[in-house]
């Protein structure tokens, strides 16, 4: 998805995890991604660089959908489709 | 998708190495393993209640002089403490952290209670070795 696509999506449910290091994020998103509905968008801050590949990875491990990434000044945002 | 499992033996009882062993559990959290720790001899002591929680008592495994800056950076980073890791994990994914008999008797710990309450009971090497056999993962820390 585009940038503009993602900053479009209807989001269910955001985590901020940018005041954590890594396994934080992981941990967030794993942990909110139990409390939303299959098909809803989860998205995801933070700032640890490491969570750039890690969450993508995991998600596709667990079948989730990675839809992409937004670049943000000091920080990201990722987005996710739960199964 | 079935679970898969982690077996690790958790010999090391520094604060180096329990910090290791947190994030490392957190990761298999996140992947819903189902894990098995088993508390070796330096780790039966750090889960001694009375060493656990005594920051004096666990102490850097490489370069020990570097444990004020080691913990002030965890803080900087709001990085967990080891005992925390391992609840989380606990509370996320199946974790069961095994007490090794002898380990515990050689730091004065007999049952289960001399143990912080993250320990799930005291078992003899057998039962590591059988979890270590069935694990898709298996780590010595």
């Amino acid at each position: 998805m585009t940038p503009e696509e993602l900053s479009n999506l209807e989001i269910a449910k955001t985590v901020d995890a940018r005041g954590t290091a890594c396994p934080g994020p992981l941990l967030e998103a794993k942990k909110a991604i139990g409390k939303v509905e299959s098909g809803d968008i989860l998205e995801i801050l933070s700032a640890d660089e490491g969570t750039k590949k890690d969450i993508p990875k995991w998600a596709k491990k667990k079948n989730h959908e990675y839809l992409g990434t937004i670049e943000e000044s000091g920080y990201f945002k990722i987005y996710l489709k739960k199964q | 998708m079935e679970n898969k499992k982690m077996c690790m033996a958790l010999f090391s009882g520094s604060l180096d190495k329990l910090t290791a062993a947190g994030i490392i559990l957190s990761g298999a959290a996140a992947d819903d393993m189902e894990v098995d720790v088993y508390v070796l001899l330096q780790g039966a002591r750090a889960f001694k209640k009375e060493i656990a929680n005594d920051k004096d008592k666990i102490m850097l495994a490489e370069n020990p002089e570097l444990r004020e800056e080691f913990v002030e950076s965890l803080k900087k980073l709001n990085v967990k403490e080891w005992q925390d890791f391992f609840k989380e994990a606990k509370e996320i994914t199946d974790v069961k952290f095994h007490i090794c008999g002898l380990a515990g008797k050689i730091w004065g710990g007999e049952k289960l209670e001399d143990f912080i309450d993250l320990a799930d009971d005291i078992v003899g090497i057998g039962e590591y070795i059988t979890a270590a056999e069935e694990a898709d993962i298996h780590l010595f820390i």
